[in-house]
């Protein structure tokens, strides 16, 4: 019996001996293999420190246009027959979709440099204790408690169908997390690549050190409209927040921002958003989970939104182009876009923060949500690390606050730095800069 | 599956190689999921995951390791994996921790339930949604219905070097519609019941208790009559949440700042930390002498149900906030310790790959003494609002801001006309100071939270809030929408 095991020769073997054991008209297979690893610390000590390890098979059963899907983890002959026969009865119980598209055939897809690291992968707990205990010393010389994490990864995934796709993809991840808490004040910093040798454990600590001691004695401002520029944490936390509006799910339904109709100016010209795969910070899977190759895609150029991603469905329904960003299959969400790239601008953060005669200076938000759908008005507050520019320069630490504000309008009136990192841990991933908004509305502060 | 020989075997490995104490969870879990959405079955899926997790203690310090080989090797891999992991953590931590479970227990526990899911014929499962789905679109504004069933089976089984064998059969079910209407450049979404669906432990019967045939009309119409209904106005006024939000109300601001865990600063760089400090324990007024909050676990219903925790921790009944004053906190071994108190069994994992960690569980406001209706007697100017839309608090569970789906004016007493955007938002402590009356008994109702997140890696917990409808004094309302 092959073995999700052994990397993607094991997965593919795997994957086509399911295939033929599929009686359904289509059928489509996804291997799966992962090891991830996790040192969390408080108090400079860990709190959780896990491994896990798993591989599965999902079997999506086309029957006409009839579909069903079944997983398992259990990877022994009969548990996967019981799979692939789960899959196909669930399919002849499914009610008839015409818009059921012809599985892709797939085609060559280039992954890119650098998604995986042997060192990456091989990383152990040892490994991980050596970057909490460099994050550690920084938070003693502080005086300062820590909280955060040290994380590794590798994982694997081989998609298959009987039209022909076949197309594996390993990556590996890892990255450091972590919060300086001071007498009261907090500070935050973070790394995150696909390679453990990217990651500065320490420098992130100092990082997060220096917020800390900066906010210290935070002051109340009032709230009300702020020009505010947001390290990269508070701008993807915040962008986020829009990605699913580039579905073609939501275009077509009506609820995304963007319903109005594509090649229409929606944003500032110093806006443009990528979809992008292959962008060195952050490179991943050149596929999507229906084996189709993912096209590296301009969403936004100059504030004009150009396209939306489809996959198979509604490439079919809407008469597009299938850009290759289905998610695994049965999903409810439609297509999304997986590696998010704003681009940055001409000016450095310093000199954003410069040209800032009185402002905010937002390292990271917190529990983000959406108020308002369609206009895309969110709330959320800013934490572990919030500063009053005065006349160009960092003065002081102010109290969290929280913020009502349409993305969409605010984006209407941002600039970028040209620096750019990536950004959303192992929660998403996002290649972001620094943004300098005006007029972000805060509607009231908290007691810290 | 038979583990016990797998147990065994995993808890000798990580004693010889030098665990002071272990425990394995095994477990098998199975999820169906249907889901339809504007005529067309989008996810139609039934997905089974087997495996264990160890947890070793060395020298004062913790490893967890799971594995989904359930083989020999497999387990002999994950518990020295386990160890290993524990002494990494050893090796740099600044203070010991780790307090095994006080007793050991040989026990079953089964979640009652009255119709096994299994014995609904699948095509029944799907034609039922199909069916809720299509009586959405009785109101012609409704772009987009969606009709779900989630049923969850988790057989799992603990066993520790302590001598504790549990085995559990955990049975959770969900059900749920939403209509989105969109029209005048507006979105608007109604969602049943609650505002996720209705979740409870049990089996068919939770289905069917959700009736969702029978008010899949009513939804679509309200969702359609929101795209027409004035804004909810921007003021300070008395509110009524109805029940559902009342259980939102508790998880984000009452559940979530008493686990111990974030009041120790172990949650500290992702879900935050909390007011509730250990120094105000028995003094700080958390609320009216109208609240009263208990952790449940044996709460007929309650998602978080079981004989149980994941560490092996009996389930109790036990006060988090007692006439309106801190009483207590949700707890695992460790932490409880630390105050010098017993775990109160809050303790639980996602799923076989993940560490067992402090968890809101069944956390319940228990009922007043005022009937529902009553409660808008002597309300002169205020809105009621029901089923949440929009979540936010900070990260010490202070100033929140939420959302629900649909208000109503009240006027001298009566429930008016239909509100759009509702909003309210407030300071925790001081929000539950201002409530001065719970509904009774019979609009109590033990509502389920299937998603709620925690921990890194993310565990997904299910919970419940027990609650009925409260009213508050003087609330902030509107906003979000006055910019």
């Amino acid at each position: 019996m092959p073995s999700a095991g052994d990397g993607a020769a094991g997965r593919e073997k795997l994957a086509a001996y399911v295939l033929s054991l599929s009686t359904a008209d289509q059928t489509e297979v996804l291997v799966s293999a992962s090891d991830r690893a996790l040192t969390r610390f408080t108090h400079e000590m860990s709190n959780q420190n896990v491994a896990a390890s798993d591989a599965g098979v999902s079997v999506r059963a086309i029957l006409g246009g009839r579909t069903g899907v079944a997983q398992t983890n259990r990877l022994d002959e009969p548990s996967l027959r019981d799979v692939v026969e789960r899959a196909v009865a669930m399919a002849r119980l499914a009610p008839d979709d015409p818009l059921v598209p012809v599985l892709p055939p797939g085609a060559p897809a280039q992954t890119p440099a650098g998604a995986y690291d042997p060192a990456t992968a091989q990383a152990d707990a040892d490994v991980r204790a050596r970057m909490c205990d460099a994050i550690f010393r920084e938070a003693e010389n502080a005086g300062y408690w820590s909280a955060g994490f040290a994380a590794t990864s590798s994982a694997g995934l081989t998609v298959a169908n009987t039209s022909g796709a076949l197309a594996s993809f390993d990556g590996t991840d890892a990255g450091v997390n972590v919060k300086m808490n001071a007498a009261d004040s907090t500070g935050y910093g973070e790394s995150y690549s696909a390679t453990l040798r990217a990651i500065d454990p320490g420098a992130a600590g100092r990082t997060a050190v220096e917020k800390a001691r900066t906010s210290a004695a935070p002051l109340a401002v009032d709230p009300g409209a702020w020009t505010v520029i947001l390290d990269p944490p508070a701008f993807g936390e915040l962008f986020v927040y829009l990605a699913d509006h580039f579905s073609a799910q939501s275009f077509d339904e009506g609820s995304s921002f963007c319903s109005g109709g594509l090649d229409r100016s929606y944003f500032s010209e110093n806006v443009t958003v990528r979809d992008d795969y292959a962008h060195p910070l952050a490179p991943g899977m050149p596929f999507d989970y229906e084996g189709q190759p993912t096209q590296r895609l301009a969403l936004v150029e100059n504030g004009v939104v150009r396209t939306v991603v489809t996959d198979g469905y509604y490439a079919k329904k809407l008469d597009r182009p299938n850009t290759g960003h289905a998610l695994p299959a049965p999903n409810a969400y439609g297509p999304q876009p997986r590696s998010l790239v704003v681009d940055g601008g001409d000016k450095s953060v310093h000199q954003l923060i410069s040209e800032t005669k009185r402002g905010l200076l937002i390292t990271r938000f917190w529990y983000i949500r959406t108020v308002d759908r369609k206009r895309a008005i969110v709330t959320g507050m800013t934490r572990d690390g919030t500063f009053l520019i005065e006349d160009g320069r960092i003065a002081r630490g102010v109290r969290n606050m929280r913020f009502n504000d349409s993305i969409v309008d605010l984006l209407g009136r941002c600039e970028f730095s040209r620096e750019q990192a990536r950004t959303g841990g192992y929660h998403y991933s996002l290649v972001a800069p620094s943004a300098k908004i005006t007029g972000f509305n805060f509607t009231s502060t908290t007691e810290f | 599956m038979e583990f016990e020989a797998l147990a065994a075997r995993g808890l000798d490995t990580a004693t010889m190689r030098g665990a002071h104490y272990a425990d394995i969870r095994c477990e098998v879990a199975r999820s169906e999921r249907i889901e339809v959405r504007n005529g067309v079955v989008a996810t139609l899926a039934d997905g089974t995951s087997t495996g264990f997790g160890v947890r070793a203690l060395v020298d004062g310090a913790w490893g967890f390791a799971g594995s989904a080989d359930v083989s020999d090797a497999g387990v002999d891999a994950a518990a020295a994996r386990a160890v290993a992991i524990a002494r990494a953590s050893a090796a740099i931590a600044r203070r010991r921790i780790g307090t095994p479970p006080a007793q050991a227990y040989v026990d079953v526990f089964v979640t009652p339930m009255l119709r096994d899911p299994a014995d609904v014929p699948l095509g029944q499962r799907v034609a039922l949604l199909l069916d809720a789905e299509r009586l959405l679109h009785s109101a012609p504004e409704i772009a987009v219905g969606r009709a779900w069933l989630d049923l969850w089976r988790a057989d799992k089984y603990f066993y520790s070097t302590a001598g504790s064998r549990i085995a559990q059969q955990i049975r959770q079910t969900g059900s749920g519609i939403e209509a989105m209407a969109i029209g005048n450049d507006d979105v608007q979404i109604r969602t049943y019941p609650g505002d996720v669906g209705l979740y409870q432990s049990g089996g068919w019967e939770i289905v069917e208790a959700a009736k969702l045939l029978e008010d899949a009309p009513r939804i679509a119409h309200e969702a359609a009559a929101l795209l027409r209904a004035p804004q909810c106005p921007i003021g300070t006024f008395d509110v009524i949440l109805g029940g559902s939000q009342m259980s939102l109300q508790i998880h984000e601001s009452c559940g979530h700042p008493a686990e111990l865990d974030r009041v120790m600063g172990w949650e500290a760089n992702f879900s935050g930390t909390s007011f509730l400090e250990i120094d105000q324990l028995g003094k700080l007024k958390y609320g009216s002498d109208h609240i009263t909050i208990v952790v449940d676990n044996a709460l007929e219903h309650g998602m978080a149900t079981c004989g149980y925790d994941d560490e092996g921790t009996q389930s109790v009944t036990s006060d988090i906030v007692r006439d309106g004053v801190l009483a207590g906190y949700e707890m695992s071994n460790d932490t409880a310790a630390t105050i010098g108190r017993q775990s109160n069994a809050c303790v639980r994992a996602d799923g076989w790959e993940s560490v067992p960690m402090i968890r809101m569980c069944n956390l319940n406001l228990l009922p007043g003494s005022v009937p529902f209706e009553h409660l808008f007697d002597d309300v002169k100017d205020g809105v009621y609002m029901e089923s949440n839309r929009s979540w936010s608090i900070d990260d010490r569970r202070l100033n929140f801001q939420f959302g629900c789906e649909m208000g109503w004016e009240i006027k001298n007493g009566k429930r008016g006309r239909l509100l759009k955007n509702p909003t309210y938002a407030g300071m925790t402590p001081q929000f539950w100071n201002a409530c001065d009356a719970v509904a009774d008994a019979r609009s109590w109702f033990a509502w389920g939270t299937p998603n709620c997140g925690k921990g890194e890696p993310m565990q997904t917990g299910r919970t419940t809030q027990a609650a009925a409808p409260a009213r508050f004094r003087n609330v902030s309302v509107g906003v979000g929408y006055g910019a």
